[in-house]
């Protein structure tokens, strides 16, 4: 073994794996035959002895209970932010999932109060065509509930019937029928005795009560 | 709910990232005092060693998915974030060795002595480190690390190249280079004296 090959393994070699026991055994020779290589040795055992009294120094070191202390005081401040960030993140799912649930709820009863309406109109409807018929000979009624169709819910230019009273109309039904305008006459409306075969087509604001109330006639 | 002290770092480290401030506590307990040590003695500082601590064990703090329990052991991670912030301040130090960690009674700090000496054995034995300690942070930073870690820490080689992320011939190398380099030192501080009463 030369020098610069006991410079490089011979000082560590016991604790060093990769090094073979052959290589160690030539450093332990080297070192008994090269007086330099020897004193380097010596050197380096004297360094390590003052190396290992320098780590008993700090061999107890740790760090000082402030850093523990800051720490812990990052991570609660941390965590107590990221708490209220995802509850806030909750409360606004929790209030959007509400409000839509609001919504689809508010939805859901306005569609049924409108079937609700128009099942209850079209009784009515049938039931004013039915009053109609009774009391002021119609059309026949198999034919006036043919042709009757809902009218549009507008309460623009109907005329009251003679003898009735101006009454709420909230309740009231709008029925769109098919007759001869003598009809009219029936209704107590005037009618032009020329034309008084005409068919024509009329919307009957038909009360509570089933009897019509006002006319209006279409164009 | 109490740890259990044999509680593995993974799953303390999983605690602690879901808000366990326990969990974090024994994390910290466990690791800090050898990486307290490990910057200590490749700082020379003790103020720069308790800032690097802290700095690692916020980091793991700020981003504990950065560890990957694949690549090693959380003591292995935390190692490995500790020595990048040792070379970080080594690099925007001046060239200079630190020759603090006195205390207001003149004492090394976190010395602890073990063994009573008279007061003329104490002062030849502090005065023999203070030269070994000046001469290993003197030191080039990749040769010092390679001293602290085989020298100091007592690792194997193996240990020191995997801290080191490095292979094991270049961790052999360095402490070759590092040995020849504090012998030297250490030959010249002790001559200093000789020379200074020679002259006298």
């Amino acid at each position: 073994m030369k020098c610069e090959e006991f410079e490089a393994i011979g000082l560590d070699a016991e604790r060093d794996a990769s090094v073979r026991e052959a290589e160690w055994a030539a450093a332990r020779e080297h070192a008994s035959t090269c007086s330099r290589c020897a004193a380097l040795q010596d050197s380096w055992q004297v360094a390590r002895i003052q190396l290992r009294a320098l780590a008993e120094d700090t061999d107890l070191a740790q760090a000082p209970a402030r850093v523990e202390m800051r720490l812990r005081q990052e991570f609660r401040t941390r965590h107590r932010t990221l708490k209220v960030r995802r509850a806030a993140v909750i409360a606004a799912w929790a209030l959007a999932s509400a409000a839509v649930l609001m919504g689809a709820v508010s939805w859901r009863n306005w569609r049924a109060g409108q079937r609700e309406e128009a099942a209850k109109l079209a009784n009515s409807q049938q039931m004013a065509v039915a009053a109609a018929g009774n009391h002021q000979s119609l059309a026949p009624h198999s034919a006036a509930s043919e042709d009757s169709l809902v009218a549009d819910n507008e309460m623009n230019d109907f005329t009251l019937l003679p003898g009735v009273l101006p009454a709420e109309t909230d309740d009231a039904a709008i029925v769109r029928v098919r007759m001869q305008r003598s009809t009219l006459g029936a209704l107590g409306l005037p009618v032009n005795e020329d034309r008084a075969g005409e068919w024509i087509q009329v919307d009957l604001l038909v009360g509570n009560d089933g009897l019509p109330q006002a006319v209006r006639l279409l164009q | 709910m109490g740890i259990a002290e044999q509680e593995r770092d993974g799953v303390l480290l999983r605690r602690a990232a879901k808000g366990d401030e326990d969990a974090f506590a024994l994390l910290y307990r466990r690791h800090q005092a050898a990486l307290y040590r490990f910057a200590l003695r490749m700082t020379g500082s003790a103020w720069a060693a308790e800032e690097i601590v802290q700095d690692v064990f916020m980091t793991l703090m700020r981003d504990p998915n950065k560890y990957d329990a694949e690549r090693g052991t959380v003591g292995a991670f935390l190692y490995g974030v500790g020595r990048n912030r040792v070379m970080k301040h080594l690099e925007r130090l001046p060239r200079e060795v630190s020759l603090e960690e006195k205390n207001e009674d003149g004492s090394g700090a976190g010395i602890v002595l073990q063994d009573v000496f008279t007061p003329g054995m104490w002062a030849e034995q502090r005065e023999r480190r203070g030269q070994v300690r000046a001469a290993v942070l003197e030191l080039p930073a990749e040769f010092r690390e390679a001293v602290v870690l085989c020298e100091l820490e007592e690792m194997s080689y193996e240990e020191a190249a995997q801290v080191a992320g490095c292979p094991i011939g270049t961790i052999r190398s360095r402490l070759h280079r590092g040995r020849a380099l504090l012998l030297a030192k250490l030959e010249m501080l002790r001559d200093v004296p000789r020379r200074a009463s020679a002259a006298r």
